[in-house]
């Protein structure tokens, strides 16, 4: 008796250390909606890149997303075909098998020829739009802003119909992060531009901490650079700050149902650090902060 | 120092005296900023506080001013460069001794070879190679900031022409490599069309005896800034095949200074001169503001193409003519050349141009300037060099 009491108080006080398994998803995993996985400054190919993969794995079987955002520096490092297999292909190995689609957009340490890799389904371009049902992302290559790219997006933004408009690219206008921050140079050409066609929501990455942004005019910003490096501590809290998690490495979870957008950021260990929804605003806005 | 106590005394007479005065200061002042180039670093430097305490306001203005600033307004910096250039190797200028070029110009060849070098081993080695378009920015020397540095350190030895030669032929490769830019227009004939228009315009009014700056500037420059713009050349170099075409003197010493305003050459000149100097103000404003906590890896290539590449590149350069046969320039030895190639590796002006020319707004394009803006450093590593070595004028 004694024994068995000694083991059941051993096994309280070992589950009491462990992890929480993970929560119980707030995202409403509706028939038909649109499903998606976020992942920013992830190709490093360690231990923790491999962890978060896992998490996503395990995130899939209760929430089949089927497709994942890339935000950006995807490959840390060296470039070569083999760098591809251990920092991309093997770390979302169990995603990929199962059909996720991976959509990229570069940063400053990808290689502007990863572009063509077939993995990353960029078609060969800097920058591209693609759609799922109501939803048409756009991608942006933040690195250099010219003239032809920002007319494209102007173009691309102007002829869009879709109810939902998402932007994503590796350099955040808006960001808390200590190392980084707002890039306020790209803000002032690319602002306007989400607040005349009515963007909804803007993802970026390069501070490698999770971020939510108070809306900004009427658009919704999120900071998701923590899916294979980290910045522990790195987040400086400001007015704008709405929600942040430095402590680990994050990704994000994020189902569009009519018009609303839920999102859920996921942490290394399979914890919930941050879970909302976000209403769609009536398009497109004119000027005006929420 | 004369000036000053001319300012005391009549500062303590009558008010009359007062405002004559006042005036006079500010002559002088703002005659030393001319002379100095100095309304450039501060234009740079007001940027530099603009953008990292009011940034959205800082880069909606900068945005707003880019194109007339860099495709128009230094479209009269380079045609002054060219200017001073042409008149300095016309017979009895400083550089028309074609054995005067020999030297310099291996010293220009491994000077860019060391820093390009450099720059894209550092960007390959940190696998960011996102960068490596911006290698030209290597290419960058501020001749003006190396003509100063020298003018004080080396006053009276072969420095000078020396560095100038080296810089400008420097400068000419990255102007090479930055000037080709799209197609505007569906065909290169048309543009090209218009630029043998501009050609024959200003060879007709030479030939009319046309002396008026304003008359070439307004007639052949437009046309040839329209034809650089269409056919795919940056327009800053517009006027370029201009300048030759003008009245020239040719310039013994003091390339950068501006002339004396005595007769109708040099009041063109004078004014030409007034109005760079506010340009480069206002390049310095529009383009040097760049948020200091935005530096990366672009930074510390650029910094180390500069500061290390180029003068351990000229040297080896030097070193191996020498040994192949070739000579020193009189007054200059090992320790001389040291300094000359430490003056030499601040790129500011030019490599804050390249950095525009080479790269489209972002992340890349303001941290590869803030190391453009660090290499003014380079100038400080001359003046610690020569005291060093115990050589020139400031020992």
């Amino acid at each position: 008796m004694r024994r068995v009491f000694i083991t059941v108080l051993l096994w309280i006080v070992v589950a009491g250390r462990v992890e929480p398994l993970p929560q119980t998803t707030p995202l409403p995993v509706q028939t038909g909606s649109v499903k998606f996985a976020v992942i920013g400054d992830s190709g490093t190919g360690d231990r923790a890149q491999y962890e978060v993969g896992r998490q996503m794995e395990s995130a899939h079987t209760r929430f089949p997303f089927e497709l994942v955002i890339m935000l950006g520096d995807n490959m840390y490092g060296r470039q070569s075909p083999q760098d591809f297999v251990t920092k991309f292909e093997q770390p979302y190995k169990p995603l990929i098998s199962a059909g996720v689609v991976f959509y990229a957009s570069l940063g400053n340490h990808d290689n502007p020829s990863n572009r063509l890799y077939e993995g990353f389904h960029m078609g060969g371009e800097r920058y591209y739009t693609f759609a799922r049902r109501s939803v048409r992302f756009f991608v942006l290559d933040s690195n250099q802003m010219d003239p032809k790219q920002l007319d494209w997006v102007d173009g691309a933004l102007k002829q869009s119909q879709d109810a939902w408009k998402i932007c994503y690219f590796h350099h955040p206008i808006y960001s808390d992060g200590g190392r980084h921050g707002s890039d306020v140079q790209l803000r002032v050409v690319l602002e306007p531009l989400f607040v005349k066609y009515g963007v909804n929501v803007v993802f970026a990455g390069h501070d490698h901490v999770y971020e939510r942004i108070k809306p900004q005019k009427g658009v919704a910003y999120f900071v998701a650079g923590s899916a294979g490096e980290l910045r522990k501590g790195d987040i400086r809290p400001t007015a704008a700050t709405a929600a942040y998690f430095d402590d680990d490495q994050a990704f994000m979870l994020v189902e569009i149902a009519g018009d609303d957008l839920f999102f859920e950021a996921v942490s290394r260990t399979g914890r919930a650090v941050d879970s909302g929804v976000i209403r769609r605003q009536p398009t497109p806005r004119s000027t005006g902060g929420l | 120092m004369r000036n000053h106590a001319m300012a005391s005394r009549v500062l303590g007479g009558h008010h009359a005296h007062r405002r004559l005065t006042a005036g006079r200061v500010w002559h002088d002042v703002s005659g030393h900023l001319f002379d100095r180039f100095l309304l450039l670093p501060i234009g740079a430097g007001i940027a530099l506080v603009w953008a990292n305490t009011r940034p959205e306001s800082y880069f909606t203005f900068a945005q707003k001013l880019a194109f007339p600033v860099n495709e128009i307004g230094m479209a009269f910096f380079f045609a002054l460069i060219t200017q001073e250039i042409v008149e300095a190797v016309m017979p009895g200028g400083a550089l028309h001794s074609w054995r005067r070029w020999g030297l310099p110009i291996v010293a220009a060849a491994g000077g860019l070879a060391g820093s390009v070098s450099v720059y894209l081993v550092y960007v390959n080695v940190n696998y960011v190679t996102v960068l490596a378009p911006a290698w030209p920015i290597a290419c960058a020397i501020d001749v003006a900031a190396a003509y100063y540095v020298l003018k004080t350190i080396l006053p009276r030895s072969g420095a000078l022409p020396f560095a100038l030669v080296a810089g400008i032929v420097t400068d000419i490769v990255g102007v090479l490599v930055v000037a080709p830019r799209h197609l505007v227009l569906a065909t290169h004939a048309a543009g090209a069309a218009l630029m043998m228009v501009a050609l024959a315009l200003a060879g007709v009014m030479r030939a009319s005896g046309v002396r008026s700056f304003w008359a070439y500037l307004s007639i052949c420059g437009t046309v040839s800034w329209f034809a650089f713009y269409w056919v795919g050349l940056h327009p800053a170099f517009a006027l370029v095949p201009i300048v030759p075409f003008l009245r020239h003197e040719p310039r013994r010493l003091d390339l950068f200074a501006d002339p004396p305003d005595d007769d109708a050459t040099h009041h063109f000149e004078h004014e030409w001169n007034a109005l760079v100097q506010g340009i480069l103000f206002l390049f310095g404003l529009v383009n040097a503001g760049v948020i200091l906590r935005g530096y990366d890896a672009g930074t510390w290539a650029v910094l180390a193409a500069a500061l290390v590449g180029r003068p351990v590149g000229m040297l080896a350069a030097i070193g191996i003519a020498v040994a192949a046969g070739l000579h020193l320039p009189r007054r200059l030895g090992w320790r001389e050349l040291v300094v000359i190639a430490l003056a030499m590796s601040s790129g500011f002006t030019f490599a804050l141009f390249f950095a525009t020319g080479v790269l489209a707004t972002g992340p890349a394009q303001a941290e590869i300037k803030i190391g453009a803006l660090a290499t003014s450093v380079g100038a400080l590593l001359a003046i610690g060099a020569a005291r060093l070595l115990r050589i020139g004028s400031v020992r």
